[in-house]
């Protein structure tokens, strides 16, 4: 059995330390509130409020020019018959289908090419990467150029090489101008993911890849076992950055398309700008909205976890 | 717990006073038209914001009102089409609108519909020159008999031909086609001439485009799209004869081959450029994109003009261009007034050929004026019969390049199935009058 024998008196005598006021979950201190106060009311301003004075139009007829009337849930009920909603929503996921793993696969093999400092890699990160800096509507407005009939750059160059006669009106029809904006979205975009594979590759320690080789496991053994287990965290954020950014795609569709023939080619972000901004239907828009900010959350959720670092 | 209450009650009531200041109010006042010396003796500044795709007209127009008026100063805004809705709804809900709008005709009834304008009907009934004006710009700001907004300057689209060219395949120049039959013979003719000539150009892949030189074809029998009063209108697609006849002629032109490669691609950025250099017979276009893409002296001796032919009977234009009006809100009312009328004398409205466009006056069109500007002289004699649909939907169902009409036209002439998309495009307006009308 231990212990002590204090004095009795030395308890009298000593004061008790000074109690600092501790802070719990439910009782914060005062300077702890203070400190994120600023990130709280930034928070609060910016995505809170904004999210909840969404909902509140969402539940209004919300016009865009006129008088606003309180509808409760009609806009949710009417997605069920917006049938262009439906068909936008079914072609935004077949876009993002078709993208996400050539965006992948090109990013990480160009990442491969370029994460040793071999001569010429700092040359080649900068050309793959450069059309992302550019940006997409930029790009948009080059290839609608260069994809006219008789004078873009690749009817000629077609026509060049005997494929066509060089007047082929890519953006007229559904697949010719989906396919015109995969290959440009493919390589604007893969130039992101292989800057963030790279940079994830580079922090993967040498160490590693020695013991891979007194081991002796060959380059795709490494690639395979090594590489692509360090990396699972980074390619999660690539893939969601990739399908996020192919789910609320618009500008290269406005530009190139602008969602036809017909709503062929209409994405769910352009059918919510002509709901808002043609049809002047604020309130229904922003509904669509809602939904859309849910859907994409769920993915990302479910990406993260199929995806999740196993520690 | 009772505290907990009454904080959570404050939070919710704040949250509620919040939304509705954000919310701002949807309708503003109409400003007082009837105080002494409205209209004439206004002072200070006037806010006008004009459409930046047609800034070129009012300019001139911005500059001499300023230099004769001292005390009355306007300042002009231009604001991008595509964003001039959106822009003048923000500056509503602010309550900080412009004192005068030059606005898109079709968009005048949209305004109008949503209580964004200001009644002027007892400003506008006193005008001397009120049967002078454009009857199809002043139909698409009347509402319930009331009017909210007045013609400014037409934007009218008319049927271009190469007189040269006319003669080459044989065809009188002083007997252009009068219906579109007419049309399809007369493209056949000048196609037959070879050597890359086509006999017709058009944007087929703008829909405004199309709306706006396609439509009027329509129109010209009476034959119109939609039924009934802005707001409450039904589609009149499915029995239309005018319109599937006018599908029929521009898919017989494509499927033989008498328009230009270009015609299915063309968006509107090279619009009438191919028929300036003389190797097209026909197009339908307006002066505007003639004096843009560089219109010279020498071939315009060469264009011949006419009204669009009818696809069943008569002949039609699309009454486009600008109304001009006082929005509710507007604080210098009086100078907005001021400078309208000004804008509307025949001295400006005579400016107007210069950057392209029509006056919107029939007393414009002197002997003086015939003989300098003898195209826009057939457009203004054809205001009277011009048109266009006084709709709020105009721009859901026909603008739109996933619109209905659109659709129909795409699929009935490029991809020949001309019964296929007429089928279609009943259902395609009446959803598109509902999304717009609800």
């Amino acid at each position: 059995m231990i212990h002590t024998d204090l004095p009795p008196v030395q308890a009298a005598v000593t004061p008790p330390p000074a109690k600092r006021r501790r802070g719990t979950l439910t009782h914060p201190s005062r300077t702890g509130m203070l400190l994120v106060a600023p990130a709280f009311l930034f928070t609060l301003a910016l995505v809170v409020f904004p999210l909840g004075f969404a909902v509140y139009i969402s539940l209004t007829n919300w016009p865009l020019i006129g008088r606003v009337k309180f509808i409760g849930f009609d806009n949710y009920r009417a997605i069920g018959q917006d049938t262009t909603f439906w068909h936008a929503t079914l072609y935004t996921l077949i876009y993002t289908a078709i993208v996400t793993v050539p965006i992948f696969l090109l990013g990480y093999g160009m990442a491969v090419l370029v994460r040793s400092n071999r001569r010429g890699s700092v040359f080649f990160r900068t050309a793959v990467f450069l059309p992302y800096v550019i940006g997409l509507s930029t790009l948009s407005f080059i290839t609608l150029l260069e994809v006219q009939p008789g004078t873009g750059a690749v009817n000629t160059v077609l026509k060049f090489l005997g494929l066509t006669d060089g007047q082929t009106a890519w953006l007229v029809d559904t697949i010719p101008a989906t396919a015109v904006i995969c290959v440009l979205v493919i390589w604007a975009a893969s130039g992101l993911t292989m800057m963030l594979l790279m940079a994830g590759m580079q922090a993967i320690p040498q160490e590693v890849y020695e013991s891979a080789d007194l081991d002796g496991a060959g380059w795709w053994a490494k690639e395979l076992r090594v590489t692509l287990p360090l990396l699972r965290r980074t390619i999660a954020l690539t893939l969601i950055l990739s399908v996020i950014g192919s789910f609320l795609a618009f500008n290269q569709f406005y530009i190139l398309t602008q969602g036809g023939p017909g709503t062929s080619t209409t994405t769910v972000v352009m059918w919510i700008y002509e709901r808002a901004f043609v049809e002047l239907h604020l309130g229904a828009a922003t509904t669509l909205s809602i939904i859309l900010v849910v859907v994409v959350g769920i993915i990302s959720a479910i990406q993260f976890f199929a995806l999740r670092q196993e520690d | 717990m009772n505290a907990g209450l009454s904080r959570r009650a404050v939070l919710l009531g704040g949250a509620g006073l919040l939304l509705a200041a954000c919310g701002g109010a949807g309708v503003l006042d109409s400003p007082d038209l009837s105080a002494a010396g409205f209209g004439t003796k206004a002072t200070g500044t006037v806010q006008l914001w004009v459409r930046a795709a047609t800034q070129a007209l009012s300019a001139p127009i911005v500059t001499k009102f300023n230099n004769t008026h001292h005390d009355l100063n306007v300042v002009m805004t231009a604001i991008p089409d595509t964003q001039y809705v959106t822009k003048l709804a923000t500056a509503i809900r602010g309550r900080n609108v412009p004192d005068v709008v030059d606005v898109d005709d079709i968009n005048s009834t949209l305004l109008a519909y949503h209580d964004a304008l200001t009644d002027i009907t007892d400003l506008v009934k006193p005008l001397p020159y009120l049967d002078k004006l454009s009857p199809g710009h002043l139909n698409l700001a009347t509402l319930g008999g009331r009017i909210y907004a007045l013609p400014y300057a037409a934007d009218v689209s008319v049927l271009h031909f190469n007189k040269t060219l006319f003669t080459k395949a044989g065809l009188d120049p002083a007997k252009p086609p009068a219906s579109l039959a007419e049309v399809v013979a007369a493209a056949r003719a000048i196609t037959k001439l070879g050597d890359g000539i086509k006999g017709i150009s058009f944007g087929g892949n703008n829909p405004g485009i199309m709306g706006f030189i396609g439509l009027p074809s329509v129109w010209a029998s009476k034959d119109y799209l939609f039924r009934g009063e802005p707001g409450n209108q039904t589609a009149n697609v499915a029995d239309n004869r005018a319109l599937r006849t006018f599908l029929q002629a521009y898919q017989t032109m494509w499927a033989e081959g008498l328009a230009t490669t270009s015609s299915r691609t063309e968006s509107g950025a090279t619009w009438g450029k191919d028929f300036l250099t003389g190797k097209i017979g026909i197009w339908p276009g307006n002066e505007g994109a003639l004096v843009g893409g560089g219109l010279t002296k020498e071939f315009a001796t060469e264009v011949g003009v006419v009204p669009l032919p009818g696809a069943v009977s008569g002949t039609c234009v699309f009454d486009g261009g600008d109304n001009i009006a006082i929005p509710r809100g507007a604080r210098n009312a009086s100078g907005a007034w001021e400078y309208i009328q000004f804008a509307l004398q025949t001295e400006q409205q005579s400016l107007l050929p210069e950057a392209g466009y029509t006056p919107i006056r029939s007393d414009v069109a002197t002997a003086v004026f015939r003989a300098k500007y003898p195209r826009t002289a057939v457009a203004v004699d054809a205001l009277p019969t011009g048109y266009a649909e006084k709709t709020i939907a105009y721009n859901t169902a026909v603008n739109q390049t996933s619109g209905p009409f659109f659709t129909m036209w795409t699929r009935a002439v490029f991809d020949g199935d001309v019964d296929g998309a007429f089928a279609a495009a009943q259902t395609g307006f009446t959803r598109a009058l509902g999304q717009a009308q609800t």
